[in-house]
């Protein structure tokens, strides 16, 4: 195919490239335990 | 760069955002339309892989680096949809994005670096005959050599009278489906 003579060099560095990336596998998410309440120490005072 | 070079007669610049250019591809893909690759549609040159940036190299001289002025090597796109027409079996019709080093021609381009960003399945005669305008395949037939050539149901039954037989007919929409999936593209609506 005949695309007729050079007119012009560009060098082109893209911000980003016009290709499409792997999509990345999603996080495993877990449910969030709240913590185990601890044991009160004895010389913890009591709640009024 | 040899004195006769034409580099020395070019301007030059540079530029942070991909070219977008027009370009057709030949297709191959298994007998049930998996596997899919774009092609050029010139000569036997490597397959354009899915999800990777295309590299341009020379097959007439790998002593320089692919686009050279001086040669006609690179990947090429082109500014118009109608020059097009003349290409040999087109079977996609397409955008492309050309980045690298690029020398632009009077009619299009030629880049180091290329890939799809819109595509859409043409019946090539149709392409041949009436460029841009109802080129719409409705099935792909799937011939020797895993080639696939999309066609409507006037071009099909030319084809089949000539003696191109498919060996296989696919639903033209179908394969179109799975080869946007395959290069993770966009449709090419409207041309």
């Amino acid at each position: 195919m005949d695309i007729g003579r050079p007119k012009r060099i560009i060098e082109i560095d893209p911000i980003s490239l016009p290709v499409p990336t792997p999509e990345m596998p999603s996080p495993v998410t877990e449910p969030v335990r709240e913590p185990a309440p601890q044991p009160r120490s004895p010389a913890e005072p009591a709640d009024p | 760069m040899s004195p006769l070079s034409v580099a020395a007669d070019l301007r030059s610049s540079t530029g942070i955002e991909p070219i977008l250019a027009w370009r057709t591809w030949a297709l191959t893909g298994h007998r049930d339309g998996t596997g899919l690759l774009l092609r050029p549609v010139a000569g036997r040159s490597r397959p354009w892989k899915p999800m990777q940036p295309v590299e341009a190299a020379c097959k007439h001289a790998r002593l320089h680096a692919a686009p050279n002025v001086d040669c006609t090597c690179g990947l090429h796109g082109t500014h118009e949809l109608d020059i097009l027409r003349r290409t040999r079996c087109p079977a996609v019709l397409g955008r492309v994005a050309l980045w690298g080093r690029v020398i632009e021609h009077d009619l299009g381009y030629r880049a180091q670096y290329a890939y799809p960003q819109l595509a859409a399945l043409v019946c090539q005669f149709c392409f041949w005959q009436w460029g841009s305008h109802g080129s719409r395949p409705d099935v792909v037939g799937w011939f020797a050599r895993d080639a696939l050539m999309p066609l409507c149901w006037a071009h099909l039954e030319l084809a089949q009278r000539y003696g191109m037989e498919p060996r296989r007919l696919l639903q033209a929409d179908d394969v179109e489906l799975e080869l946007r999936e395959t290069y993770t593209i966009d449709p090419l609506v409207r041309w």
